[in-house]
């Protein structure tokens, strides 16, 4: 109660509410100060930093400001960076943009990126997200198998001038530019003050983009942050954004719809009443999130390719979309999402395509399916409808006793399925950080690619394939094609979705911005008059 | 909730005499009860017979096409969000539902006449390690409890959470039982009998047991119907019963986030839940009162 209150008074206080009407007392200077300012729900953040966060993607994306920029038609654009060039797709050269300075007032540097990045890559310092710089050379030294690192600084990493620096690769990849975009957190960099205290920098991040934080961030509080005045790049539409955190969505979606928040993401079971709630104040953004439906393939049951495309062929996604989603997914057509560049859409082809009488044929073909089937996914999160929709499905279309299996947690579900201990399908998706069919192949057909066991399909003729691929000095991402083409005839999961991301906004948003990344440009974000 | 089960005056008449019966069948309130529990009792022992009543036999035959489907003739209550008959899945609900609500209380029943009569009939060190024991149980938010243990326990079935329920549930009734049994234990015939060295089995089984339980009979009706609420309560914050067992409790979760949308979800389930409910607590209150005319109030 106390919390949700001061997180009214929050957004009260900080957006200064259109409720002309109510808003008795003139003379309020702040209202006036405000009146360019947003209020955007999240969850409570705790961490921070662009190496540690996890869910505060929004607030690090409007306090530093990112190498490069990718734009909704694939073009990437230059932020703090003046040019990231390379002559053979392992050494790439970074030269930044003269007259950066952090918050604080210091200089933005070479120096400073170099060190910001071997902190987050440094071992001991356990950063969440240091997976992210793990193609630098030197990574591996910093996070030794066992023991402590011998050397706190990665040897890939050189330091030619104030505003240039080298980053050497383990191996040629033409998608480097993409992974120092917007989302990649880990490659932002940190004053040399963070250095010292990384927890007091948590409390008070400084960052080198278009906003900074105001005060010091409490616990379930609202984060302020406001425009920061030399900023040196493009300036931002809007003077103010308070990051309002709430426990539930459903709360923060009912407080959008009020006029209490500006901005909020839709939670799952608001998609289908979103857009006659909201009308065309709903934005759903194409987000290279990708969903399968994880298939166990170290049960003999699902050997037979036959099995797993019958699978496929026998749920409707066109239908699920539109009761579960309201429409707002679409239907994938290949192993990677159609906004990442040089997806080859359609690959899929019939085997995505619903048909319950040839799905029924080809599984009596491949010999039938023997036993029950269990649909296993993480329990809490909403996503019972969608299982219960496809084990509906596969029952009356397949004739398999299918039914769900919600795990008590996220952490357990995770545990179970890093330790391979299901028999049955199970939940599996990943939403890329850089819209690159390299982050979304990676993670999912790469051991250890961070998505451990999402689709159990690890083979040597796809690493060297992604090899290959990732060498193209192109990087439009066309050289894919081929490694899809080697998962296409083995067929290791169902795809389903291509998934979008949506928002609601009050009336006083005239226009949300997105990139491809699927999350708001708040620093782009229109107001209304 | 079971925990809201009061502790009451206890009546000192007994089920058997013949008074009871009189005046029990003189109240209509006692026959529209029976009536429409016995109803819901049928239902729930044959759900195929009623489910196919309008051409939608088979609750798990779900078209997710026909999904949130308002009523129609088709489908008498309308559609889930799956496109599975309401109708249908209130029917066989029902078993679900009765079948907790009957084996928590019958499990409380079987614990609560052992320890209570124990407590009750031998006293001294045994009574009071029991009555702590309840007293503890009783100290224990029961919602609490039943939440930490069902999120532990692997899988939900109805016979797991049942016996949560009653896990939770028995000191109540055991409290009861040991309180008649101490009022029956003082009465001349149990010392008469004592007297004649008729030995402790026999008199527990012959006088004290018969003549004590049924004012718990009255109490055990009113909390087939809170168990049921119970369940209710827990499926629906999500640690209850999962899919694919059908139950009140489950329709009502899954269709509360799209109350705005289609209410007719939320509507047919709990209306049964509040039938089958308000029909089990007030046939309770019946009993009580005509065992218990001084209680009255």
């Amino acid at each position: 109660m106390q919390r949700s209150r001061l997180a009214l008074v929050g957004a009260i206080a900080a957006s200064a509410l259109a409720i002309t009407a109510c808003s008795g007392g003139g003379g309020d200077t702040d209202a006036a100060a405000s009146e360019n300012a947003i209020s955007y729900g999240t969850t409570d953040p705790q961490l921070l930093i662009p190496g540690r966060q996890s869910v505060a993607f929004d607030f690090n994306m409007a306090v530093w400001s990112p190498l490069t920029f990718l734009n909704n038609d694939g073009s990437l654009d230059y932020v703090a960076a003046e040019s990231v060039e390379t002559d053979d797709a392992t050494t790439y050269t970074i030269t930044l943009r003269d007259g950066w300075t952090f918050h604080d007032g210091t200089p933005v540097t070479a120096q400073s990126y170099v060190d910001s990045w071997n902190a987050v890559a440094y071992g001991p310092n356990a950063m969440e997200n240091s997976g992210q710089l793990a193609n630098i050379v030197g990574y591996a030294d910093l996070n030794p198998a066992e023991g402590e690192p011998t050397t706190t600084e990665m040897s890939g990493l050189t330091v030619v001038d104030d505003t240039t620096f080298t980053v050497e690769l383990s191996g040629p990849d033409g998608q480097f530019p993409l992974q120092v975009s917007q989302a990649m957190t880990a490659f932002y960099p940190m004053p040399e003050t963070a250095m010292d205290d990384l927890d007091a920098y948590n409390v008070h991040p400084i960052g080198n983009g278009p906003f900074e934080i105001v005060d010091d961030y409490v616990e379930n509080e609202t984060i302020v942050v406001t425009a920061y005045e030399d900023f040196a790049g493009d300036e931002p539409t809007i003077d103010q954004i308070s990051f309002v955190p709430y426990t539930d969505e459903a709360t923060a979606y009912t407080d959008v719809l009020a006029g209490n928040l500006d901005v909020n993401g839709v939670p799952a079971n608001r998609l289908t009443q979103a857009e006659g709630d909201f009308g065309d104040r709903l934005y759903s953004f194409e987000a290279p999130g990708i969903s399968f439906l994880g298939l166990p393939l170290w049960d003999e049951r699902y050997q037979d390719v036959r099995v797993r495309q019958a699978i496929s062929m026998a749920i409707d996604r066109e239908t699920i979309i539109d009761v579960v989603y309201g429409g707002t997914y679409e239907p994938a057509t290949a192993w990677t999402p159609t906004i990442e560049p040089g997806t080859p859409e359609g690959i899929c082809g019939e085997y995505c395509e619903y048909d319950p009488e040839a799905a029924a044929a080809l599984l009596e073909e491949a010999g039938g399916f023997e036993g029950t089937m269990e649909i296993y996914f993480p329990g809490g999160g909403g996503l019972d409808p969608l299982y219960e929709a496809i084990a509906n499905q596969l029952r009356q279309n397949l004739g398999i006793e299918a039914t769900i299996d919600p795990s008590a947690d996220w952490a357990e579900f995770l545990a179970t399925r890093t330790a391979g201990d299901i028999d049955s399908p199970y939940f599996s998706r990943w939403g890329a950080l850089y819209p690159s069919q390299q982050a979304t192949l990676r993670v999912f057909f790469i051991q250890g690619g961070g998505c451990d066991n999402c689709i159990p399909f690890y083979s040597d003729e796809v690493a060297a394939a992604m090899a290959t691929a990732d060498a193209d000095p192109s990087g439009d991402g066309t050289a894919y094609a081929d490694v899809q083409e080697l998962i296409q005839a083995e067929f290791p999961a169902v795809p389903l979705f291509n998934e979008t991301y949506s928002y609601v906004t009050s009336e006083r948003i005239a226009e949300l911005v997105t990139s491809p990344v699927g999350n708001p440009t708040l620093r782009e974000i229109v107001l209304a008059d | 909730m079971t925990g809201a089960v009061a502790p009451v005056d206890l009546p000192t008449t007994t089920m058997g005499q013949r008074g009871v019966w009189a005046s029990l069948r003189k109240r209509p309130v006692f026959w529209i009860c029976s009536a429409v529990l016995a109803l819901l009792v049928v239902v729930a022992l044959v759900p195929q017979l009623f489910a196919g009543l309008f051409g939608q036999p088979d609750p798990r035959a779900c078209q997710l096409g026909d999904s949130s489907q308002p009523p129609s003739a088709t489908h008498v209550f309308g559609t889930d969000l799956q496109g599975c008959d309401i109708y249908a899945n209130v029917i066989y609900g029902t078993s679900t539902s009765i079948f907790i609500g009957v084996l928590t209380t019958v499990l409380c029943l079987a614990i609560a006449i052992v320890l209570g009569t124990i407590a009750g009939y031998v006293g001294g060190v045994l009574d009071r390690l029991i009555s702590r024991l309840t007293d503890v149980f009783l100290g224990f938010p029961f919602l609490l409890g039943a939440i930490v243990v069902l999120n532990s326990v692997g899988g939900r079935s109805p016979v797991m959470v049942a016996l949560v329920l009653a896990f939770f549930s028995w000191p109540t009734m055991a409290r009861l039982v040991r309180g008649a049994v101490r009022g029956v234990k003082g009465t001349e015939y149990v010392q008469a009998a004592q007297a004649m060295g008729i030995p402790d089995s026999r008199i527990l089984a012959r006088h004290v047991v018969p003549n004590s339980i049924g004012p718990v009979m009255a109490i055990a009706a009113t909390m087939v119907g809170s168990v049921i609420v119970a369940e209710s309560t827990l499926t629906f914050l999500g640690v209850g019963l999962q899919s694919p067992s059908i139950s009140w409790g489950l329709q009502l979760s899954n269709a509360q986030s799209y109350f705005s949308s289609a209410p007719h979800m939320l509507l047919f389930p709990s209306l049964f839940l509040s039938v089958t409910v308000l029909a089990l607590i007030t046939l309770g209150d019946i009993l009580r009162d005509t065992l218990d005319p001084k209680g009255r109030r």
